[in-house]
This record gives structure tokens, sequence and C-alpha cells, in this order.
């Protein structure tokens, strides 16, 4: 009996351990934002706060704008001026959505598992609904979620004269990689 | 005709000026930021408070300015191809990160977690995560400090 009750303890404590919200600190996020007559407008945010729960299978980002990486100065500033992502204003772009395809995912058992991933996008104050296609790979304990998608600027109000002119693309790719 | 060569002269050398001006922004990088000089010298746990005590007024203060933080490194995170450094005051778990400049990324992968380091770079902003619960500041193109 002491055994039985032994036993489904340590299932019960694993399976919550298991069952407990992964973060990370480290996720990085890069977009790509350039164009045939401007390669500048590429950035990488490496310090991204990022969370999945493999049980429900929601995932949550958070992404501050000012962390956004660029190699020339002047882009940057013109970046987190208010004609582009008005950081100032705008500090944060956060994501909250989960798993669709959640019960194709085995995360106790390693391999590479094709997700779809929908919820709620804002950026420069505006929320829309995003839907992307992505990757989970568990490997032994670590789990990481990759992505790759495409934003329409204009759905989240970003229209600045750069991007009116052809220096910025309108519809920039993002990738996200984030390791648990 | 003089005149008109001389105003040949003057475009000629305003449009070469532009274009140089324009090759000069585009052509732009970042500095190394262990030549740069630090705008302010601070202590982790120290840092960590000024932002919880009033986030506003740091943020205003160390934003997008040059930092050189002391403390003991909590974690090593690795990050895609990258790592960065942490700071985290325990009481809280506020925290400090460091993303490293691609030069300075062999430094940053040698410290070990619970040494005493010295980091400068580019504060980016501090904020309150939801995720987390917690406060956090961020540092972009760090490198460690000699």
């Amino acid at each position: 009996m002491k055994k039985t009750m032994l036993s489904l303890a340590m299932v019960l404590a694993s399976g919550l351990l298991f069952a407990q919200k992964k973060t990370t600190t480290s996720a990085v996020i890069s977009f790509d934002a350039t164009t045939p007559i401007d390669a500048l407008p590429k950035a990488e945010n490496k310090t991204v706060i990022a969370s999945l729960d493999t049980k429900s299978g929601t995932m949550a980002f958070e992404a501050a704008i000012k962390s956004f990486a660029f190699s020339n100065p002047k882009i940057q500033e013109h970046f987190n001026d208010k004609g582009w992502m008005d950081s100032d204003q705008f500090a944060a772009a956060t994501f909250k959505g989960s798993i669709v395809n959640l019960k194709e995912v085995k995360f106790n058992k390693d391999g590479t598992y094709a997700v779809s991933v929908a919820g709620d996008l804002t950026m420069h104050g505006v929320t829309k609904p995003v839907t992307a296609k992505g990757s989970i790979t568990v490997s032994g304990k670590v789990i990481v979620a990759t992505s790759e998608f495409s934003v329409k600027l204009e759905d989240y109000k970003v229209e600045g004269k750069a991007i009116a002119a052809g220096k910025v693309a309108k519809e920039p790719t993002i990738k996200v990689v984030a390791e648990f | 005709m003089k005149r008109y060569k001389k105003w040949l002269l003057a475009l000629g050398v305003v449009l070469l000026a532009g274009a140089g001006l324009i090759w000069y922004l585009y052509t732009l990088k970042y500095d190394d930021t262990a030549t740069i000089k630090a705008d302010y010298t601070v202590n982790a746990l120290d840092f960590i408070n000024e932002f919880k005590k009033d986030m506003a007024a740091a943020n205003k203060k160390y934003s997008e300015k040059m930092v050189v933080v002391n403390g003991m490194v909590s974690a090593i995170e690795m990050a895609d191809t990258t790592a960065n450094i942490k700071m985290v005051d325990t009481t809280n778990g506020a925290y400090i990160i460091f993303a490293f400049q691609q030069q300075h990324l062999n430094d940053a992968k040698a410290i070990k977690q619970g040494e005493q380091v010295s980091i400068k770079g580019s504060c980016s902003n501090g904020a309150f995560s939801s995720i987390l619960e917690t406060e956090y500041i961020t540092f972009k193109r760090c490198a460690v400090n000699k």
C-alpha cells in the first residue's frame, strides 16, 4: 500500500514538474525589413522573455523595442523614433497565444514537431490576431521553439517616411528562436 | 560662360558633399564598446533598486547610455548562437541581462557563474515583465570591462 502511494506520489510529482511553465530570458527575435534599395533595416533582440506551458500549449513573448540591436546607429535611432516604432511610448512588443496542434507534440519524446501557433501580437500599441507556422524540437530536457513569419507594418500603424520611400519593407520577416 | 561654369562647379561640389554624407551615414557602424568611455559606473544590486524605485526616472537617466555594471554573475544563458550574462537580485527575482557585441562573445562564454565581473554596455531600458512578474533591465552591445 505504501509502495503504491509512493509510486503514485512520484508520478504526480514528475507530472507536475513537467507541466510547469518553462521560461527563458534569452529568446532571440530578429527581423529583416531590408529592400533592394536599403540593406540596413535589420536587427536582433537577444534578450526576449518567453514562456511555454507544455500542458496547455500556451506561449508568450515580451520583447523590449529598445533591445533590438542594429549595426548602424542612424537606423537604430530612426527605428526608435516616433516615425517608426516610437519606443518611448510603446516600449515592448508582446505575443500571447497557444499551439493549435498541441496533441501532435510529444514533449516527452525527442523529435522535431511542426506546429501552428495562433494568438495576439501587440506592437506599436496595436493588437492583431496572428497565426504562424513553426517547429518545436525536443531534445532531452531542452525544448527549442522556432518560427518565421511576416507582418504588415500598416496593420500596426507603423507608417514612416522610410517605409513610403521603399527603404523599409512593408512586410518584414520576423524570426523567433526560444530555447527552454 | 564663366558664371555658368562657376554654378556648375558649385553644384558638383554640393552633390559630391551630399553623396559623401549619405555614404558616411550608410556605412556608419557602432564603435567597439571596449573603446567607449562609460557615462556611469554602477553596482548591479543598487542599479536594480534604482529601477525598482522609479522605473521612468531610471529609464530617462540610463536608456541608450554606456554603463559599467559591477556584480556577480547569476547565470550564463546560451541564446541561439550567442550567450547572455545575467545578474539577479535573489531577494525578488529582478535582473539585469547583458547581450554581447559579436567581437566580445568569446569573453562572455568564458565567464563563470558566481564570478564577480565588470560589464560595459549600452543600457536599453528597464521594464516590468508580466510573464515573469518582475523587473528587468536589458543591455546590448556589451563587452567585459577590462
